[in-house]
């Protein structure tokens, strides 16, 4: 079942590439159709999904190297269920976004619907080897997507972007080799790394999971790790920025999650270094977020910051902690995703993305300055949004854990305050500007993106009990490991 | 029976919601708009005191139901606030009394405020301090008759302030709500005490506050005490009755004549059973309520107009009822509240005819008085109760207020980087600088921003620096050394050289 999820994008793209007209629109329709395909099949994998089941669910194997151990199994649970569901909605976002993308269309839409299947397979993935195929794959159309369609800057952001992370892959692959030299079952099926792991001395373990970290901190991105990623977002076309920010950092945090589950002994051990690390981040990213002109190069060190509470939670490794991780990640989607999405429509306007060149967008584009406010709301956490929720379980748990340090998160939501209405007030506040008074509003189609985001944002602020209910039968076995 | 007097303070309430609907529709206005409204008013008033007379035959016929417990209106953890009411003959008698008070006034206002500008507005106000005042007779904890001890407090403030355009009129409402506050604040804190120390806040557990001893039972008591005081106008808190008068003679003549003003009395009368253990609190009931009286008899000496005249024979004859109270005569305190409410009423309502009803004019004061020219100046001035008020509490809290605004402007304000005043005026004018667009404001601002500056001077050096971080130097270096061991590799002695020490190591 959860090969079909895969090679529905994959397909499109083949049909995409061979599709016989030259028509932007059509290349387009045929892309939305296969993204919004996926996307009505991962939900309806949500209604078969069992709620309250830690276990695997929707698994399927094939053989693949049976001399090597690595095989073709897939499966969801309830961290991974919501990651799909994400992908598959941010996927269409960004197609929906794509509107101005009019050169090499062709070209673009396939690396999209490949970067999809890519990202879905990360997600899926129940075996090491299949896990690193597909994490190593998302570069390969996210690298012609940044040179080929980018801003001026492209090629260097799209090398840097790729050099990066295959440095930090380099130290996850040594990692995973020797978690199969250990493991009993001589495979790279992820529960036989992990029972393998157990046996290794705690050292090995920590060195072993300091590998993982390097290269899925790489991707989320922790402190010193994150040199890639305001250079990628802002010359990244604003599409690629949504899903980049949108769903290609929740790999590192999902990776680390598993990471988690193969070696609970080493996270135990660094839990502290951990926590030290996310509050860093948080603080650090949010203080050069506010330090940004570029509206761009803003909501990219923002994303440093608010991975900051992922890792934050991850560390907590209680129930609140691990709750408010995931919940972090699929608010944080949206929210980046809503915001790329609308300073990407409002550069394509203005050719400009120095806040100080704008001024009293209010009038001149209500709905545009609606969805914005509502996405910064949704960006510092304010209550009623996902952000809330996440950040409020996150302090929980990290308090639960360390106590009154947790209260440098506080600090980090105050910054994030501070970059978020000065951000407001310098768009839609002030005297009209010459320059700034007939910018269309949205269509209606960047309408609809936008109003998707925004209101899985608020419905998720203020119902978020069956979000909850998904990821907590998982969160509550991994709690388990760890005594919580 | 128990839900029909639920409805009894319902009606009213509704009443004054579908008046509220109707001014805010924007269709109240004009004469045939009035009716309307009179209607709604009266007919919710009149179906109250209906319902209150089939509730008193059945009571006559069947016993008094005492204590009715409804539903919970809500419960938190050990908190449980029940809906209940009393429907004891105190209750029931001097509900019906107000109910058939209130039907009248408002009748007699529907010809009395014809063509008035704040007509809607007064109904308003009328049909909620009904509410209130019907609540608070009728309810069976403390809780509730303390919403309706507001609902009272509230419409008093609309009623006095009914003249909007009167800077005296608001000044007044405001006084008294004020002064009510204090008082509210006592009922606050009986309520909470009857909580924590009783662990119930209906009356009749209130009532039973045998297990505390004596000066729990009176510190409790003095709570309800000060509410009481306050809200039926005795020394010293006698003189925001006499600034009420500013609204329209009916409501003067409902609330201060007839009805709210008795809400204290009710309220001790309700705590007769706490009040007999506090033996204490009695005796200061007894002195103050004296007090009043001869406030009362004094000042209205004094007074040249009728309706302060009248005010004083009320607040005279309420300190009376004070006085029976402190000297444990309840029963007679009951009756005095009722014959009083009565006969106050009717004569609040011909005040604006006495000129015509009275042939003579008005006694002097009595010669007597004219003798002690310093008791008379005391009474014209109402013995400066309020600029004694005005001066030991007024008068600090003002300055208190001007230091707090004073340590906010000047150093909390700039410490936090929130601009002054004048700033922000000019900040429009200016144009800004391309700095102004990230910089902190205040203390903590600009430690941010310096921490931003220094992270930010971090983060393009080492990380991002354009063609060459650090990092990137150092691997450019290592290349370049790598290519010249390559470049020596490759000449043909070296190779030779190498074999050869490779040889020598092997063999």
């Amino acid at each position: 079942m959860l090969r079909i999820l895969l090679l529905l994008p994959l397909a499109s793209a083949l049909l995409l590439a061979v599709l016989p007209t030259g028509s932007v629109r059509a290349l387009r329709a045929v892309a939305g159709i296969a993204a919004s395909a996926t996307l009505g099949y991962a939900i309806w994998l949500l209604s078969g999904f069992e709620i309250g089941d830690p276990n695997i669910q929707f698994p399927e194997t094939h053989a693949w190297n049976p001399r090597l151990g690595s095989a073709f199994t897939l499966g969801v649970d309830g961290f991974s269920m919501p990651m799909v569901l994400l992908a598959a909605l941010l996927t269409v976002v960004a197609i929906l976004a794509s509107g101005n993308i009019r050169k090499r269309a062709r070209g673009y839409y396939v690396l999209l619907l490949l970067l999809e299947t890519a990202i879905l397979g990360v997600f899926t993935a129940r075996d090491w080897s299949l896990f690193y195929v597909f994490w190593e794959l998302t570069l390969i159309p996210l690298f012609f997507l940044i040179d080929r369609y980018g801003g001026a800057n492209r090629s260097k952001a799209a090398l840097n972007f790729v050099l990066y992370t295959m440095g930090g892959s380099v130290f996850m692959l040594v990692a995973l080799l020797m978690l199969y030299d250990a493991a009993p079952g001589h495979s790279f099926a992820m529960a036989d790394l992990a029972a393998g792991a157990v046996r290794l001395p705690e050292e090995t373990q920590i060195w072993l999971f300091l590998g993982l970290l390097i290269g899925f901190g790489v991707k989320m991105p922790i402190f010193p790790l994150h040199g890639w990623l305001p250079l990628a977002h802002v010359e990244a076309p604003s599409p690629v920025s949504i899903l980049l920010s949108g769903i290609l950092l929740k790999m590192g945090s999902y990776g680390l999650i598993r990471a988690a589950e193969t070696l609970p002994a080493a996270v135990l051990a660094l839990q502290g270094w951990l926590a030290v690390i996310a509050l860093f981040s948080l603080i650090y990213g949010g203080l050069l977020a506010w330090k940004q002109r570029d509206l761009k190069a803003m909501v990219a060190y923002s994303s440093v910051s608010h991975m900051g509470v992922v890792l934050l939670g991850i560390a907590a490794l209680n129930t609140a902690g691990l709750t408010g991780a995931v919940m972090q990640m699929v608010a944080h989607g949206l929210v980046a995703g809503a915001l790329f999405l609308l300073i990407g429509l409002l550069y394509e306007r203005t050719h400009t993305r120095d806040i100080a060149d704008y001024s009293s967008l209010v009038r001149v584009m209500p709905r545009f300055a609606f969805f914005t406010v509502l996405a910064f709301i949704a960006a510092v956490g304010l209550p009623g949004t996902a952000g809330f929720v996440a950040e409020l379980h996150a302090l929980i748990g990290g308090f639960a854990r360390w106590g009154g340090w947790v209260v440098v998160l506080s600090l980090g939501v105050l910054v994030s305050a501070a970059y978020a209405v000065r951000t407001v007030g310098r768009l839609f506040t002030g005297p009209v500007r010459a320059g700034m008074h007939d910018i269309p509003d949205l269509s209606r189609t960047e309408f609809a993106a936008a109003a998707v985001l925004s209101a899985g944002i608020v419905v998720l602020g203020i119902f978020p009990a069956p979000a909850l209910a998904l990821i907590s039968a998982s969160v509550g076995q991994l709690a388990r490991v760890f005594g919580a | 029976m128990n839900w029909l007097l639920a409805l009894v303070p319902l009606l009213p309430l509704l009443a004054a919601a579908a008046i509220a609907v109707h001014i805010l529709s924007g269709r109240a206005q004009g004469d045939d708009a009035e009716p309307v409204t009179a209607r709604l008013a009266t007919g919710a008033t009149g179906l109250s005191v209906l319902l209150l007379l089939i509730a008193d035959g059945l009571a006559l016929a069947t016993g008094t139901p005492g204590h009715l417990h409804l539903a919970d209106w809500f419960a938190s953890g050990s908190l449980r606030i029940p809906i209940s009411f009393s429907a004891d003959a105190l209750a029931l008698s001097l509900a019906s009394l107000a109910c058939l008070l209130l039907f009248l006034t408002q009748r007699f206002a529907v010809n009395y405020l014809h063509r008035e500008a704040g007509f809607h507005r007064f109904f308003l106000g009328l049909s909620l301090f009904a509410s209130g005042m019907l609540l608070i007779l009728l309810a069976g904890n403390a809780a509730l008759a303390f919403v309706g001890w507001e609902l009272a407090g509230l419409s008093s403030w609309m009623l006095i302030g009914y003249a909007q355009d009167r800077p005296v009129a608001t000044g007044n409402a405001l006084r008294a709500f004020v002064i009510n506050r204090i008082g509210d604040a006592g009922f606050i804190l009986g309520i909470g005490l009857a909580w924590i120390w009783l662990g119930s806040m209906e009356w009749p557990a209130v009532g039973e506050a045998g297990r505390l001893d004596t000066l729990n039972a009176a510190l409790l008591a003095l709570g309800f005490v000060l509410a009481a005081l306050a809200k039926s106008a005795q020394v010293p808190f006698a003189p925001w009755i006499a600034r009420a008068l500013e609204g329209p003679t009916p409501s003067s003549a409902i609330f201060y004549g007839a009805v709210m003003v008795h809400a204290g009395v009710y309220l001790l009368l309700r705590l007769e059973p706490l009040l007999l253990q506090s033996p204490a609190v009695l005796v200061l009931i007894a002195l103050l309520g004296g007090l009043t009286a001869v406030y009362g008899w004094l000042a209205g000496y004094a007074q040249t107009d009728v309706k302060s005249g009248l005010m004083f024979a009320t607040t005279t004859q309420v300190g009376l009822m004070f006085l029976w109270i402190g000297l444990g005569l309840f029963p007679l305190a009951a009756w005095h509240l009722a014959l009083h409410a009565m006969f106050r009423a009717w004569q609040f309502l011909a005040s604006p005819s006495y000129m015509h009803m009275v042939r003579n004019a008005a006694p002097p004061p009595p010669a007597w008085l004219g003798r002690c020219p310093g008791l008379y100046r005391a009474a014209l001035q109402r013995f400066w109760l309020e600029p004694l008020a005005d001066w030991l509490l007024l008068r600090p809290t003002r300055s208190l207020a001007r230091d707090v605004r004073d340590l906010d402007d000047r150093v909390l304000s700039r410490l936090v980087g929130l601009p002054d005043q004048v700033k922000v005026a000019a900040f429009s004018e200016r144009r800004e600088t391309e700095a102004d667009v990230i910089r902190g404001h205040g203390l903590a601002g600009g430690a941010m921003a310096w921490l931003a500056g220094h992270l930010h001077r971090f983060e393009e050096r080492l990380v991002l620096q354009p063609g060459g971080g650090v990092f990137t130097v150092f691997l450019k270096r290592l290349g370049e050394l790598l290519r010249g061991v390559e470049g020596l590799l490759e000449r043909p002695r070296y190779l030779l050289l190498l074999i050869m020490a490779t040889l020598v190591v092997i063999l």
